[in-house]
């Protein structure tokens, strides 16, 4: 089919999401696209949805760190910035989302807000409440396993 | 802009690691809504960009037992702060000129889908404590910030989302039209709960509150914290009465 014309052509514009979660979490793009659909629908129904028009682009996700690309039409990036927020958990895992930064093209996206550092976890043990459990270490951030769930910390907490 | 946290063990996240998110967020700091928690507030803001402030958050059955809470916390902490749910609770906060914020007059203790300290009392998130005109005035007249929680919002759906969304409209509208103080929350009890300003201030904007209004009620708790620093700094003694050198008269 031949495209339209230029200026009939949709505008994006493309948020840079950056995604955490507890190590554990398995994540991607099917799941978190169709969850973020239903964000959406949820928060401003069908017609909302059709508006925005989210779509996850690339997708980058591995030991409970990650970044994505979220395209939504031009003029309605706060409408998408509320489904990002109102986005808690994908496939049962709780996350933490973060609208970085928006871009028109997916390249200034990529190359402005995205690092592509992702799954740099360390496993190591620590002591947390008097107790010693197994700990995912990536940078500052310490996620204990305390058997049932686990707990956020930063390296302040051990010292 | 602060928000006001739920830190381990009230939540799952520590209060370090929830300021550390703050950071990379945006706020100015977190109000540490401590119920059992106690973190060490000195090396955190030593070695933390953001600031930590120090709440104590009551959560009690009746008014009868959060009396004597209220008084205990208001000298030991910056903010105090009385989770409402039960008209008796939240009629008891607001006639309070010793209590800050009025938290979650809707739902009480932290309810919605998050479990974090639910079954800790016996209301879990699904109280009938309501807000009417009576207390956004006596909430108006002794300073006291009444809490839109926005945690039904960003984490529960269907019809609890709904009917919750229904009393922060009701609530809007009372609360502008008494001129009623009134802070803004998204009541996070892990880092991963936690939204950025602007994130929260959109969805302020798309379930009616408005993006500056949402906005307004992120800053207050900055104004509130900075408020009773100075009110518990040494040479205060009343409101516009200190002690110290005269002013230079130019």
């Amino acid at each position: 089919m031949k495209h339209l014309p230029k200026h009939l052509q949709p505008r994006w514009r493309y948020l840079a999401v950056g995604i955490e979660a507890w190590p554990d979490a398995d994540l991607d793009r099917g799941s978190f696209q169709r969850d973020l659909w239903y964000a959406a629908q949820n928060l401003y129904g069908d017609a909302g949805s059709a508006e925005t028009d989210l779509t996850v682009l690339a997708f980058h996700f591995g030991d409970g760190d990650g970044e994505t690309i979220v395209r939504a039409h031009r003029g309605t990036e706060d409408r998408a910035r509320a489904a990002v927020a109102a986005l808690d958990r994908v496939d049962g895992h709780p996350v933490g989302l973060r609208v970085r930064g928006i871009s028109g093209t997916v390249r200034a996206c990529e190359e402005r807000y995205l690092n592509g550092r992702t799954g740099n976890g360390e496993q190591r043990d620590v002591v947390f409440e008097t107790e010693s459990s197994p700990a995912v270490v990536r940078g500052d951030r310490v996620d204990v396993d305390l058997g049932d769930g686990f707990a956020g910390a930063t390296r302040l907490d051990f010292e | 802009m602060y928000e006001a946290v739920h830190a381990h063990p009230d939540g799952q996240s520590t209060a370090a690691r929830f300021a550390a998110t703050a950071d990379r967020y945006g706020y100015d700091g977190v109000v540490v809504r401590a119920d059992d928690a106690r973190p060490d507030y000195g090396s955190l803001r030593d070695s933390l960009a953001v600031d930590v402030v120090d709440a104590a958050e009551i959560v009690a059955e009746d008014p009868q037992h959060a009396s004597g809470a209220v008084g205990n916390a208001r000298t030991k902490h910056t903010v105090v702060i009385v989770a409402g749910g039960t008209n008796a609770l939240n009629r008891f906060a607001v006639e309070q000129a010793r209590v800050d914020v009025l938290a979650r007059p809707f739902e009480g203790s932290n309810g919605g889908t998050d479990g974090g300290n639910g079954g800790r009392t016996a209301r879990n998130g699904s109280a009938d404590g309501d807000v009417n005109h009576v207390l956004a005035k006596a909430a108006r007249d002794n300073d006291v910030r009444i809490e839109v929680n926005l945690g039904p919002v960003l984490r529960s759906r269907g019809g609890t989302r709904v009917r919750h969304l229904t009393k922060l409209r009701k609530l809007k509208r009372i609360l502008d039209h008494y001129d009623a103080p009134y802070v803004v929350s998204a009541n996070p009890t892990s880092h991963l709960e936690l939204r950025a300003p602007r994130e929260v201030a959109a969805v302020g904007e798309e379930i009616g509150l408005g993006r500056e209004w949402t906005r307004e009620g992120l800053d207050e708790w900055g104004r509130l914290v900075a408020r009773n620093r100075e009110r518990l700094s040494e040479s205060f003694i009343a409101p516009g009465v200190e002690r110290g050198r005269y002013e230079e008269d130019d």
